[in-house]
C-alpha cells in the first residue's frame, strides 16, 4: 500500500463520530488556550491529559494533537488586537498585526492569519506524511555543534527582521542573552543571578516577560500618549481583507509554508525561529520594506503561516523515532505510554491506525479550525469597540490572568510588571523589543549547545565544522550573515537616496 | 503558682490532644485531601499519583485532589508540602529527586526531619547503553573498555545535579573510571543525540531507548539498579558486577509534613499500601515500565537518609555540592 491508501484508511478512522468529536474538542480547546495569553498548548494538553486515560490511544492522540495545532491558530488573536503575544510564536505578529489593527484593519489581519494558519497547517500535514522518515534522519544528524550554528544564524536573521538602528538591535539581543543567563548554569548547576531564590533557579518566565514587554508596556504607552491614537473599530463590511490585501498575502503564505516546515527540524525553538525567518524573508523580498513595522500585510501572513507549518515537522521525532524532542510531544508520548504503547522506530509499521488516523485527523482538524476561527473574527474585533477606558483595564486583566494561570506564581506577576516598565522605557527610546525576546528564548539553547559541543570535543573548536550537518549549518550561517549585511547596506543606501 | 498553672495548662492540653487524636483519626478524612505533585501533569509521577488517588478515594470515601506544582526540580512543590499545616489534609506524592538529589545543588529549606515518609511504591531503573558497534558484549567488557588506558568517552545524562547523573557518576566513581558527562534536557533529548552519534553512551530512563535497542540501534549494557529488568535482557544489574551498594534508581513515594498525628499517618500508610498492591495499579506501573516494590514508612525513611548521604558524597566529588550537609 502506498501513502495515499494508508491516508484513506486513516480518514476512515478519523471520520468515526467519536474521533471526529475528539478532534473537535481538541481543536476548540486548543483555540481557547491559544487565544488566552500565558496558557499555551503545553498547559492546555496537560490539563486534558487525565481525560484521555479512558480513551483508546488513537482517540487520545487525535484530541491532544488538536490542542497543539489549534493553539497555533489562536495565538495571533491577542497579538493583533492588544499587542499581547499569546505564544512565543506570535511575538512577530505583535509588530505588524497590531499595527494593522491600529489602522482599522484588525479584521483583515485576523482573517489573513486564520487563512495562513490553515494553509501552513495543511502543508505541514502533507510534509509530515511524505517526508517524515527522511527528515527524521536529518534531525538526528543535527548535534550540539550544528544546532548552535543554526541558532546563531537565527539571531543574525533577527538583526534584519527588527526595526531601528543595528547598534540598538544588537544591544537588545545582548540584553536578551544576558537575561537568559539567569538560573542554574546548565553544565555545573551553579546558580547565576538567582540571589538565593528557588523561583529564579528555573530562570525568568518567558510568558511573564513577553506579556510585560508587549502588553503592559502598550497600556503605559497609551496613557502617556493620551487617547487620541485609538484604533477605529471597523464596520462589518471592513472585516474581510480587500483584494489588494489578499494579493499581498498570497506569496508570503506560500513561502511561509516552506520556511515553517523546514525550521520544524530545529528542536524546541522551531516555532519562534520560523516566524522571525519568514518575517525577514518577506521584508527582504518586499518592494516596500519601509512598510514593515507599520502594518505590512506580508508581515502577518508569512509568520502566521510559518508557525503552523512548523507543527507537523515538530511531531516527526515522536512519530518516526519515538523521541519526544520537545515538551509538547512529551505529553503526546505519555498519552500513548499510559495505554501501553511505547512509540519507537516501528510505530508507523506496528500501529498504522495511530499514525494515519492522526494524519487524517490533522487535515480535518485544520479545516474545522478555519471554519471555527473565521466567524470569531468579528466577535473579537468588536472588542475594540469598547471605549478605551474599559478596554485598557480589560487588557491588563487579561495580562494578569494569563501570567498567573501558568504557575499560580505571584513572583511571575512582579516579573511581568517589571518588564512592562522596562518595555515602556525601551520603547520611549525607540528600541525594538522583539529581538530581545528572540534572544531570550534562544539564549539557553545557544549557550548549552555551545558548551556541550566543546565538552564533547574537549575544547576543540573544529567540532563546529565536523560532519555534514555542522558544515551545512555553518555554510548557511555565513550566507545568512552576508545576506543580512548586504540587505542592511542596501537599506541604508535607499534611505540616503 | 504561675509555673504550676502553666504546667497544668500544658498537661491538660496534652491530655486533650491525646484524647482527641484517636477520634480525629477515626473520622479522618472528613474533607477533601490535597495531594501535591511537584511535577507538571503528564509525567510518570503524575500518572501514578492520579491512579493511586482514585483507588484511595474509593477506600477512604473522600476526595483526594491532585494538585500539580512543578518548578525548580520539584523542590517548589515539596517545600509547599513540608510547610503545610500538619493535619493530614495536605500530602505530597513525590519522586526521590527533590528529597535526595536537589538538596545538594539547590538551597532548599527542608531536611528529612521536616517531613515524614508514609510509604513508597516502587522504582524505575536508569540504563547505560553503548553504540551498536561498541566493542563489548556485556557490562564487564564495557567496564574494561572504560578502564583501558587513554579511554575517552562521553555519555549523555538528564542534566547536571539530577538523579540520573548522580546515579551514573556513583557507579563510575566506584569503578574508578572517568566518562565525560554531556547534560541534556531529558532522556528524549539524550536519546536523539545518542542515536545521531553525538555522544558515545546513552544514560537515562528505559522507555525512550527500549524500542531502539530492539531495532539494533543501541546496545544496553548496565542498569543502575541491583537487579536486571526484563525489558532489556542484555543489561546487567549492579549485583552482577558486585556494586549493589551503588544502586540509585528513580522511585516514588508519599510524604506528609512532620507533625501529622501518628494514627493519621498509619491510616494513610495502610490505604496507600493496599492501593499500590491492587491489580489496577500493578497494571499502571507495568505500562510505564516501572517495578512495583512497596515499602512501608520506616523503610522508606531509611532509604531517603541513606540515599541523601551517598548522593551528597557523589555531588561533592563532582564539585557540584552547593551546601554543607
Amino acid at each position: 500500500m502506498d501513502s495515499w491508501t494508508f491516508l484513506l484508511n486513516g480518514l476512515w478512522i478519523a471520520l468515526q463520530p467519536k474521533n471526529l468529536l475528539l478532534c473537535f474538542i481538541g481543536c476548540f480547546w486548543g483555540s481557547i488556550v491559544g487565544v488566552l495569553p500565558g496558557l499555551g498548548p503545553l498547559a492546555g494538553m496537560a490539563l486534558l491529559l487525565p481525560l484521555t486515560f479512558t480513551l483508546d490511544p488513537a482517540g487520545a492522540i487525535i484530541m491532544l494533537s488538536g490542542i497543539f495545532y489549534g493553539a497555533m491558530y489562536g495565538g495571533s488573536t491577542t497579538s493583533i488586537l492588544m499587542r499581547i503575544p499569546g505564544e512565543a510564536a506570535s511575538v512577530v505578529t505583535c509588530i505588524d498585526g497590531y499595527a494593522m489593527a491600529q489602522k482599522g484593519r484588525a479584521g483583515a489581519a485576523l482573517s489573513i492569519a486564520a487563512i495562513g494558519s490553515f494553509v501552513g497547517g495543511v502543508f505541514s500535514v502533507f510534509g509530515l506524511m511524505l517526508l517524515a522518515p527522511r527528515l527524521a534522519n536529518a534531525m538526528l544528524a543535527i548535534g550540539p555543534a550544528a544546532e548552535f550554528t543554526i541558532l546563531l544564524a537565527a539571531l543574525a536573521i533577527s538583526i534584519f527582521a527588527a526595526n531601528g538602528s543595528v547598534v540598538k538591535i544588537i544591544a537588545m539581543i545582548a540584553l536578551g542573552l544576558m537575561l537568559a543567563m539567569i538560573g542554574l548554569d546548565p553544565l555545573t548547576a551553579t546558580p547565576r543571578f538567582t540571589f538565593g531564590s528557588l523561583q529564579l533557579s528555573d530562570g525568568l518566565s518567558f510568558a511573564a516577560m513577553a506579556i510585560g514587554l508587549f502588553g503592559v508596556s502598550e497600556i503605559l504607552m497609551s496613557f502617556s500618549q493620551g487617547l487620541t491614537e485609538r484604533p477605529k473599530a471597523p464596520r462589518l463590511a471592513e472585516m474581510l481583507p480587500t483584494k489588494r490585501e489578499v494579493k499581498e498575502a498570497a506569496m508570503p503564505t506560500v513561502r511561509g509554508s516552506f520556511i515553517g516546515f523546514i525550521f520544524g527540524i530545529v528542536p524546541g525553538v522551531g516555532h519562534i525561529v520560523s516566524t522571525f525567518a519568514s518575517y525577514a524573508v518577506e521584508k527582504a523580498l518586499s518592494r516596500k520594506p519601509e512598510e514593515f513595522g507599520k502594518g505590512a500585510v506580508a508581515g502577518v501572513a508569512g509568520p502566521e503561516t510559518a508557525n503552523n507549518a512548523t507543527t507537523g515537522a515538530a511531531m516527526i521525532p515522536l512519530l518516526v523515532l519515538g523521541i519526544p524532542a520537545i515538551p509538547v510531544t512529551a505529553v503526546l508520548l505519555s498519552a500513548l505510554t499510559i495505554h501501553g504503547i511505547q512509540p519507537g522506530p516501528m510505530l508507523i509499521a506496528q500501529h498504522p491506525q495511530i499514525f494515519w488516523g492522526l494524519i487524517a485527523s490533522m487535515l480535518i482538524g485544520n479545516l474545522m479550525l478555519v471554519v471555527l476561527n473565521l466567524p470569531l473574527v468579528s466577535l473579537f474585533v468588536s472588542m475594540l469597540r469598547l471605549p478605551y477606558g474599559y478596554l485598557a483595564p480589560t487588557v491588563l486583566l487579561i495580562c494578569i490572568i494569563g501570567v498567573y494561570s501558568i504557575k499560580a506564581s505571584a513572583f511571575d506577576l512582579s516579573v511581568m510588571v517589571a518588564f512592562g516598565i522596562l518595555g515602556y522605557g525601551l520603547r520611549l527610546l525607540s528600541f525594538d523589543i522583539a529581538p530581545l525576546l528572540l534572544a531570550f528564548v534562544l539564549g539557553d539553547r545557544l549557550e548549552v549547545n555551545f558548551r556541550r559541543a566543546l565538552t564533547i570535543s574537549e575544547g576543540e573548536y573544529a567540532i563546529f565544522l565536523k560532519g555534514p550537518a555542522a558544515q551545512l549549518a555553518a555554510a548557511m550561517a555565513v550566507a545568512v550573515m552576508i545576506g543580512v549585511i548586504a540587505l542592511k547596506w542596501r537599506q541604508k543606501r535607499a534611505a540616503r537616496a | 503558682m504561675s509555673i504550676r498553672n502553666g504546667f497544668g495548662r500544658v498537661a491538660s492540653v496534652l491530655a486533650l490532644s491525646l484524647l482527641a487524636t484517636p477520634a480525629f483519626a477515626e473520622t479522618y478524612p472528613t474533607r477533601p485531601v490535597t495531594m501535591i505533585v511537584p511535577a507538571p501533569t503528564g509525567g510518570g509521577t503524575d500518572v501514578f499519583a492520579r491512579v493511586l488517588a482514585e483507588i484511595v478515594e474509593a477506600d477512604l470515601k473522600q476526595k483526594f485532589v491532585v494538585e500539580n506544582r512543578g518548578g525548580a526540580g520539584g523542590t517548589l512543590g515539596t517545600t509547599q508540602v513540608v510547610t503545610a499545616k500538619p493535619d493530614g489534609y495536605t500530602i505530597g506524592f513525590i519522586w526521590n529527586s527533590p528529597l535526595t538529589t536537589s538538596p545538594h545543588s539547590l538551597n532548599v529549606a527542608y531536611t528529612p526531619d521536616s517531613y515524614r515518609a508514609v510509604m513508597s511504591i516502587g522504582y524505575s531503573s536508569y540504563v547505560i547503553c553503548a553504540q551498536p558497534n561498541f566493542p563489548a558484549k556485556d557490562a564487564k567488557e564495557m567496564i574494561e573498555a572504560l578502564k583501558a588506558p587513554g579511554a575517552k568517552f562521553t555519555y549523555g545524562n538528564d542534566g547536571v545535579g539530577g538523579t540520573m547523573q548522580l546515579a551514573a557518576e556513583r557507579i563510575f566513581r566506584e569503578l574508578g573510571v572517568k566518562v565525560r558527562g554531556i547534560p541534556f534536557a531529558g532522556a528524549g533529548e539524550t536519546a536523539k543525540n545518542f542515536l545521531g552519534g553525538h555522544v558515545d553512551f546513552y544514560g537515562g530512563s528505559l522507555p525512550p531507548i527500549i524500542e531502539h535497542e530492539k531495532a539494533g540501534k543501541a546496545k544496553c549494557l548496565l542498569l543502575t539498579s541491583a537487579g536486571r529488568n526484563q525489558a532489556l535482557p542484555g543489561a546487567m544489574g549492579l549485583s552482577e558486577i558486585n556494586l549493589n551498594k551503588a544502586e540509585t534508581v528513580l522511585w516514588w513515594g508519599l510524604i506528609v509534613p512532620a507533625g501529622v498525628p501518628d494514627d493519621v499517618v498509619a491510616k494513610l500508610e495502610r490505604a496507600f499500601i493496599s492501593a499500590a498492591a491492587s491489580d489496577k495499579f500493578r497494571d499502571t506501573m507495568a505500562k510505564q515500565g516501572a517495578t512495583l516494590r512497596v515499602l512501608p514508612g520506616k523503610a522508606t525513611d531509611a532509604l531517603i537518609r541513606d540515599e541523601l548521604k551517598a548522593l551528597g558524597e557523589v555531588a561533592a566529588s563532582l564539585g557540584i555540592l552547593r551546601r554543607a550537609q
